[in-house]
């Protein structure tokens, strides 16, 4: 009977592939539109992968809030453009002194928040200094070298203590806001900011959806209304897809390429990110505390094996992507070379022995199968311990209590972490944290690009984790549509040219 | 009847406290800890600690525990540690899809284990009846995600009569379009519960056929279908209900998968999601209205079961 069984469930397999093959292969693209001609009244669809647990952005931390509230619906005196240049937002200028020390913002006229009322510069002082005195908000310190802020006419002033390279890069982000003073609405649920985009609703568990706000102060939204429909699974969003239910499909799997593009009604579109796959090594335990342990997990692994495996991103082998001030090719702190690798161990007198790799279940199995491949070749038993995140959260972040540890690292310019003694990557290198320091003080910004550049090529020396790839913003766009972002979609999605033609 | 009804109810009660302290405590210890969650990976032990405190985690379990069960008590599931929301609206939102889809599944799997059931018991050991328990054999061992994606690629993908993923927006205000978001899930989960159904619906039968007031009824001139129509069924009847009853537990597993599968908001991608955030208050309201419906099913089904089976009430 099981026999019978078996074989028949494998000839429904079968017609199953049959069918897969059919409806990718089987029909013929039409002549898709080369230019869009936008409909005002578009509604887009878009699938998003994790969905925010709260819609407050300055207590709740998570990628899925600024990915879609920043630019759209709250704003900053600046934001960043796809190509991370800062430009001013809701200031219409700004000056900084040649000392580094004084920040003036001439607020923009004619911008009103989503409920009406006029902003005024007695809001962007207020926000500012709520976000620099309550700690319990996200990137409070980021505004630690702020002295005072202070409104003056129409312009609103930040003293330094001392000079801050970060400091407008920062003001893009969640630090610079800029929120209605003493609003009441509720931000866990609702949101009242400045953007192009009203929030109208919040589905939990199901979707968000934004309309275009008429009462804009620049540039209206070419699209009447963005749906984000959160859709952890990949399987359903390609049914969405094929099925014409999502005109955007982001956190694509790259392989699957060919199965999206076959009807021709969307374009994989792949666009750089900030994403660093980044394995965390315990330096604090042995025998990951010998350097020469640490370098010969790095040779040991083919990084070009992981690229081609996950079907986009580059190599990254430092701290630092490509997007970001600082970055140098550092590909020869850690060549792939496993007869190295081996040499190193047996230098370091440890051989045959066992690492656990702790990893947020989410992320497949795709790298971690490399790992325990390339490792094994050189004689280290790699157990795979898959968890949920907050048990990553717990064992690897708060208590340091692991051996390796993969977590992709989303965050634009987030080298700090190296210089954290307290990170859970567990680097302490004082010569690194000085230089992050210098890099900070530094009033142009090519110093302090330099200065990044030398306190990464220190932290890859030391070998003190493997970066395994810079990760891809992976998009699939609808042929009907278009301006929608490429660039690290994992940290923003600015709709801002999003259009849609009709049919 | 009516000692037996109490009883009966009295375990249920004792049954929803140890149930209410076991999710509680099961909770507890999942590692994990929702203000670091609230907090993110770039939060210091400071902003954690106050978010601790303000969500009440730092109090005693005792405490906690307490304070939760005196709420449901007096009818109040408690909030979402994360947006505030109260538990039970969001229940009552979700259940909208949920109880639907449930139905629906359940509509399925009768129509399909009922009268195939039936029929492949009656025509045992002749080539349709054997077709039919060997399909059903064979449709009971796919995995509900497999014909989730089956379905789906005919219907959806393929033909474009149906929605492939999502629930309407506007929800039951517009009913035509919710039913049709539901139909191939719920034909997915009534296909595979319906074929594992048909089996029992078929076993059921056919020691319906062999019991002796079926032959007596027989020997009385009945031909053997009639007797098995007239006097067998209430008694596979009777079963089916119990099994049902136990069904609903399966229902709402199937729910939890199929849900993601089709990304609908409904209870199960709920409670997977809020598990997945730690979001404690709500996870543990969630489990105990689920754990009270699997009860109070059972519970009515047995009552059932006592009233109509004489044979029950005899023994009592």
């Amino acid at each position: 009977m099981l026999r019978r069984t078996t074989v028949a469930a494998a000839a429904l397999l079968a017609v199953g592939a049959l069918l897969l093959t059919a409806c990718s292969g089987g029909s013929t693209p039409d002549a898709s539109p080369t230019v869009v001609t936008p409909d005002p009244d578009a509604v887009v669809n878009v699938r998003l992968v994790s969905e925010p647990s709260n819609l407050d952005i300055r207590e709740t931390a998570g990628a899925a809030l600024d990915q879609i509230l920043i630019d759209n619906v709250y704003q900053g005196l600046v934001s960043r453009t796809p190509d991370q240049k800062i430009e001013p937002e809701l200031a219409s200028d700004y000056k900084v002194s040649p000392d580094g020390l004084t920040y003036t913002f001439t607020l923009r006229d004619g911008v009103t928040f989503h409920n009406g009322s006029p902003l005024t510069v007695d809001d962007v002082v207020w926000s500012l200094e709520q976000v620099k005195s309550t700690a319990s908000y996200s990137d409070s310190d980021r505004l630690a070298r702020v002295q005072s802020i202070a409104a003056n006419g129409k312009d609103v002033v930040l003293t330094l203590s001392q000079p801050d390279s970060s400091l407008l890069w920062n003001l893009t982000g969640r630090a610079g806001l800029v929120l209605k003073k003493d609003d009441t609405t509720d931000r866990k649920t609702k949101a009242n900011g400045t953007g192009p985009y009203k929030l109208t609703s919040w589905k939990q568990g199901d979707s968000i959806t934004f309309d275009r706000n008429d009462a804009y102060w620049g540039d209206k939204a070419k699209v009447k209304e963005v749906v984000f429909s959160y859709i952890p699974d990949n399987q359903a969003a390609l049914n969405g897809a094929l099925a014409h239910e999502l005109d955007v499909v982001t956190g694509f799997d790259a392989n699957l390429k060919d199965q999206v593009e076959a009807n021709g009604d969307f374009t994989l579109v792949l666009g750089k990110s900030t994403d660093k796959g980044t394995l965390a090594m315990n330096s604090t335990k042995a025998p990951l505390s010998d350097k020469r342990v640490r370098q010969a997990i790095r040779q040991a692994i083919d990084h070009n094996a992981i690229v081609k495996a996950l079907g986009a991103g580059q190599t990254l082998n430092g701290p630092i992507p490509e997007l970001d001030p600082g970055y140098a090719d550092l590909s020869s702190t850690a060549p792939f070379d496993p007869a190295a690798a081996k040499k190193l161990l047996a230098d370091a007198g440890v051989k045959d022995f066992t690492l656990t790799l702790t990893i947020p279940s989410f992320y497949g199995t795709t790298v971690s199968q490399i790992l325990v491949s390339n490792l094994n070749d050189v004689g280290i038993t790699l157990k795979v311990k898959a968890v949920e995140f907050p048990t990553w959260l717990n064992d690897v972040y708060m208590n340091k209590n692991y051996d390796l540890s993969f977590v992709l690292h989303t965050e634009a310019r987030d080298f700090e972490n190296w210089a954290n003694p307290n990170y859970y990557y567990t680097y302490n290198n004082p010569e690194v944290q000085k230089l992050y320091q210098q890099s900070l003080s530094a009033t142009d910004e090519q110093t302090s690009a330099d200065l990044l550049a030398q306190a990464a090529k220190i932290v890859a020396d030391d070998q003190a984790a493997d970066w395994l790839y810079n990760g891809a913003s992976i998009v699939a766009v609808g042929t009907n549509v278009s301006g929608f972002p490429s660039v690290n979609v994992n940290e923003r999605i600015n709709l801002a040219e999003l259009a849609k033609s009709k049919g | 009847m009516i000692r037996y009804a109490l009883t009966r109810l009295a375990l249920l009660v004792l049954g929803l406290f140890v149930a209410s302290a076991l999710i509680f405590l099961t909770l507890r210890i999942l590692p994990g800890d929702v203000a670091q969650l609230i907090a993110g990976i770039d939060a210091g032990p400071a902003q954690v600690a106050a978010i601790r405190e303000r969500l009440g985690l730092a109090e005693p379990l005792a405490v906690q525990y307490l304070s939760w069960i005196g709420g449901v008590l007096r009818g109040d599931l408690g909030q979402s540690l994360l947006t505030g929301a109260p538990v039970a609206a969001q229940l009552a939102e979700k259940a909208q899809v949920t109880i639907p889809l449930g139905l629906m599944a359940m509509t399925v799997a009768l129509l399909i284990a009922l009268p195939f059931g039936v029929l492949s018991a009656v025509r045992r050991g002749r080539p349709d009846g054997t077709a039919l328990s060997v399909g059903a054999q064979t449709v009971a061992a796919v995995p509900v995600v497999w014909a989730g994606m089956m379905l789906v690629l005919v219907f959806a993908v393929w033909l474009g009569w149906l929605p492939a993923q999502g629930f309407p927006r506007a929800g039951w205000s517009d009913p035509a379009s919710a039913v049709r978001a539901l139909l191939l899930p719920a034909i997915t989960i009534g296909v595979v519960e319906g074929a594992m159904l048909m089996r029992f619906v078929r076993s059921a039968t056919l020691q319906a056929t062999g019991e002796d007031f079926v032959r007596t009824a027989a020997a009385k001139g009945l031909t053997r279908t009639q007797a098995l129509i007239r006097h067998g069924l209430p008694t596979v009847g009777l079963s089916i209900i119990t099994v049902l009853g136990l069904q609903v537990a399966g229902i709402i597993v199937g729910a939890v998968v199929i849900e993601q599968l089709f990304s609908l908001p409904g209870i199960g991608r709920m409670l997977v999601e809020d598990v997945g955030k730690r979001d404690l208050l709500k996870v543990q309201g969630e489990l105990l209205v689920l754990t009270g419906f699997v009860l109070v099913v059972g519970f009515v089904v047995d009552l059932i079961h006592h009233l109509i089976d004489p044979r029950q009430r005899e023994a009592e």
